[in-house]
């Protein structure tokens, strides 16, 4: 559907008439995000570069009834920043400005398309970081952290997203502005950004974002473990953190995964190994220190085949880099692949990955797994051929098979990537009726008309998954997870 | 006693049987809030009975005060009306504790001292420290987002906090969040709870993350001659690799109240970690004291029981202030020059400060516009944590919310508890 032209001399007119892209290849490049799966093109793509910007699309979008939709890096991995009812998308990649680091209160405030790591980049010599790091963070944008709840490896030890934000600026589906949160702490009323967090766009649209800033450890340990089976290293997940440890990130690669990235970058991680484990420590020299002994002390005691500490930075960036490149490398092994995200109890880990040889061998296809052990948040990647539309299908019940494990086993679904268009019919197996219309309710209060991110985040009805055009639904390369 | 009033006793008793509601004149009058006592109190056994009783109250137009152990009742403005209090302390129960997960499940009536009880064997711990966190129910904490000295290490209820059980104001059961330690399905309605004073619903199941405790801790004193020094003090720690799992600041009031010897200010740390790092650690923040001409000391951790007692003492006037690190010494200076007679404490690193006082009601509504304004400029702000009904009644015990944040939270309470169920009245915004 195209605009009608009144609209779009209005879209120009509120963000420059650089800033607004009607043409069709202009359009088809913002058609999905890293989710190829799901496509859909919107009539318009706004790039605001004020607050009041962003405010007055809303707005002109609000009274046209246009449905809105936020788009950060488009790096996201659910089906979230794509158009799938057309109208207006707002970028946020003019949008990335540091507007205040106050290193003696451990704040900065940033504009929602700064990218993640430019934050840290900017403080980095300062002695500070901002911790939440999700895979993508070279290119994914605070906003879209912000709009998602992005995890990342470290946070087992540092939390999400949500455990970092101070503050956020934000335009409501009614086109309002809320400054809510701060600097200071604990201010009265509802918890605002609290729930603004994680909404992925579907309350309105974050505009600034005041988050904490830590200082950066003095040390920083990382040990790589090897096992015959990916339930030997399992059970070494449970035994760290029995001993009371809590390490950084806490990382797990299977036998596929390993195979995939060593025929990628090169041998990174040694040959013969069911399972290896990643784990980082980091904060004062000596805690480091006695627990990265107690670890390894652990992994020999419980069958590791191999233990190794990485001796200086370069080490240290070769075990990660071999984690940081696992989606990629898969396409070495695989022409196509879903991702899954969903959670399991950490104590579950043996149970899972049994049952997930299960699934693997049930459907007869390939699963990679690279995940975040620590948490027990799985990123199986189900290998399929995608010239075979039954291999594909036969993907897809796999895929739905170890959802539905895991949350058998009490688990979620989904840990850190975020619900959009991939996850929203699986709500239900997490939360009853009531659950949703509570959540369904919250939704109408910021966006009454019903104009942000539909068909995003909660089940809508079955008419709404159609037109759809299912394509290579394979993560391209460099996708990061 | 009216007809209608006889036939609601009958249907609550019928609800939450002989045991379960009450409404005899010592039980009443020991269930005021702020001086109103209720028609009824209801001390719900199970979610079931506790649904049933809000979807009566909801359709008998009561007013329900939810309450735990009674710690918090004058956080707040004083309730228009309270005709049903609900007691949750019989909701008692530890649902489930895995010890692998590092999670607990427990009903809204648990202390934090019965769980610390059930986590100790297993060396593990729930966090959360508030003044007299022992006897006060987790229920209570998350309501009113209760917080204390461990939270510059671990975070406060809202970053504890996986998942939540909690009742709507028509009765309707309702969940949020998951009960693994991350999961982004979906809105985070555990959040929204937080510190609602159950307004939006009553809370009777929490799913909790739990921490290891601590192999060793360290706990010690740093005194200066004045709030300044101290301040210089917190900002060399912050800007240091030096992690502390409490950094209090306290004034010569609050150090007299733990029965501590005189200084202009002093911090109040502790350090927990494996003993080798303690150690270590130990040497650092001794140099950074000393540097800031501070005098250092080691203290037992008994000294975090002195200090929960005098944060906690009864009678007087509590309030939190949230103000920033670099505005401490500022900060106290107001707030002492605003109330005479003010102690003032609270998480040095983080600007959570606290000032007890004994103040009237005059006193207080001429200090706190002066001190809201003083803090306005770092996004701050004062509230009444406990003083009686008089003061919160002349002055508003919450302070301003803007007005755009504040239409949105009067949209969320329409919609999901229009006739005023639950706490009305007594909110921000007299929501």
């Amino acid at each position: 559907m195209a605009l009608s032209g009144q609209i779009a001399a209005e879209l120009q007119r509120i963000v420059g008439a650089d800033g607004v892209f009607t043409s069709r290849e202009a359009r088809l490049t913002y058609e999905s995000d890293m989710h190829t799966l799901y496509k859909g093109e919107p009539d318009a793509v706004v790039l605001p570069r004020s607050t009041e910007q962003v405010r007055d699309v809303v707005r002109l979008c609000r009274q046209a009834r246009l449905p809105i939709v936020p788009r950060g890096s488009g790096t996201g991995l659910i089906g979230g920043a794509m158009a799938p009812k057309g109208g207006v998308m707002v970028s946020t990649t003019r949008m990335t400005a540091i507007l205040d680091i106050d290193l003696p209160n451990r704040a900065a405030t940033v504009q929602p398309g700064l990218i993640n790591l430019w934050l840290t980049d900017a403080v980095r010599d300062k002695g500070y970081f901002f911790a939440p790091d999700p895979s993508s963070q070279m290119v994914s944008s605070i906003g879209g952290n912000v709009s998602t709840n992005a995890g990342g490896p470290h946070c087992l030890k540092y939390g999400i997203t949500t455990n970092h934000v101070l503050g956020l600026e934000f335009v409501t589906g009614t086109g309002d502005v809320l400054r809510v949160g701060g600097k200071a702490a604990d201010r009265p009323g509802y918890d605002l950004p609290g729930v603004m967090v994680g909404a992925e766009g579907t309350f309105g649209l974050v505009t600034a974002v005041t988050v904490r800033l830590l200082y950066l450890p003095e040390s920083v340990k990382t040990i790589l473990a090897t096992f015959a089976t990916v339930v030997d290293a399992s059970e070494v997940v449970s035994a760290i953190i029995a001993a009371g440890i809590i390490p950084a990130a806490l990382e797990m690669l299977d036998e596929a995964m390993i195979g995939a990235i060593n025929a990628a970058v090169g041998k990174v991680y040694p040959d013969g190994a069911g399972a290896v484990l990643l784990i980082e420590l980091d904060g004062p020299r000596a805690e480091v220190e006695t627990q990265g002994e107690r670890i390894a002390a652990i992994c020999r005691e419980r069958a590791a085949l191999f233990v190794s500490v990485a001796r200086d930075e370069m080490e240290r960036a070769l075990l990660w880099k071999g984690r940081k490149e696992a989606a990629g490398a898969v396409g070495r092994i695989a022409s196509a692949y879903l991702l899954q995200d969903a959670v399991v109890p950490r104590s579950k880990l043996p149970q899972i990955m049994r049952e997930m040889v299960a699934i693997s061998r049930r459907f007869n296809l390939t699963i990679a797994n690279v995940f975040h052990a620590g948490d027990g948040n799985l990123h199986p990647m189900i290998c399929y051929d995608d010239r075979q539309p039954e291999e594909f299908a036969r993907a897809q019940e796999a895929n739905e098979a170890l959802l539905h494990a895991c949350i058998a086993l009490g688990g979620s679904v989904t840990g850190e990537h975020g619900v959009g268009m991939d996850k929203a019919k699986n709500l239900p197996l997490q939360y009853a009726d009531a659950d949703l219309n509570f959540m369904y309710r919250l939704r109408r209060v910021f966006d009454p008309d019903g104009i942000m991110n539909p068909a995003k985040l909660l089940p809508s009805h079955p008419a709404c998954g159609e037109g759809f055009r299912p394509s290579r639904p394979t993560l391209p390369q460099g996708t990061w997870v | 006693m009216s007809v209608s009033a006889r036939s609601l006793s009958g249907a609550l008793g019928a609800v939450l049987g002989v045991e379960g509601v009450r409404d005899d004149a010592a039980t009443l009058a020991a269930a005021a809030v702020d001086e109103t006592a209720p028609r009824w109190v209801a001390v719900p056994a199970t979610l079931e009975q506790l649904s049933q009783v809000l979807a009566l109250a909801r359709e008998e137009r009561l007013a329900v005060t939810p309450r735990g152990s009674g710690s918090s009742l004058e956080l707040g403005c004083p309730p228009p009306r309270v005709d049903l209090v609900v007691d949750l302390r019989r909701l008692d129960a530890v649902v489930e504790h895995n010890p692998d997960d590092l999670t607990t499940t427990v009903q809204a009536g648990v202390t934090a001292g019965a769980l610390a009880g059930r986590l100790a064997p297993h060396r593990q711990a729930l966090p959360l420290d508030p003044p007299g966190w022992g006897g006060r129910t987790l229920g209570g904490m998350a309501a009113t987002q209760a917080s204390g000295p461990l939270r510059v290490r671990y975070g406060t209820m809202r970053d504890l906090l996986l998942g939540v059980r909690f009742v709507q104001a028509d009765g309707v059961v309702t969940w949020g969040g998951a009960k693994v330690v991350k999961s982004v399905t979906g809105y985070d309605v555990p959040k929204l709870m937080v510190g609602a004073l159950g307004t939006l619903g009553v809370l009777v199941e929490l799913t909790l993350r739990l921490h290891p405790v601590p192999d060793f801790e360290g706990t010690w004193l740093a005194s200066f001659r004045s709030t300044a020094e101290a301040q210089e003090c917190v900002a060399r720690l912050l800007e240091s690799t030096v992690q502390p799992s409490r950094l209090e600041m306290l004034d010569d009031r609050a150090l007299t109240a733990c029965s501590l010897p005189v200084a202009g200010a002093a911090l109040a740390i502790s350090i927990g970690t494996v003993e080798p790092a303690v150690r270590a650690q130990e040497a650092l923040l001794s140099d950074i004291v000393q540097r800031t001409r501070g005098r250092f000391e080691t203290m037992g951790t008994s000294f975090w029981r002195a200090y929960d007692r005098a944060q906690s003492a009864p009678g007087g006037v509590s309030l939190r202030i949230g103000t920033v690190p670099s505005r401490l010494a500022a900060t106290f200076a107001e707030t002492r020059a605003a109330l005479d007679g003010a102690a003032v404490a609270g998480c040095a690193a983080l600007g959570a400060l606290r000032a007890r006082v004994d103040a009237d009601a005059a006193a207080l509504a001429s200090a706190l516009p002066r001190l809201r304004a003083f803090v306005a400029d770092v996004d701050g702000g004062v509230v009444i944590e406990r003083g009686r009904r008089a003061m919160r009644e002349a002055v508003d015990p919450w302070g301003p919310v803007p007005a755009p944040s504040l239409a949105v939270m009067r949209a969320i309470k329409a919609e999901f508890d229009p006739t005023g169920v639950l706490n009305a009245g007594r909110f921000v915004g007299g929501l």
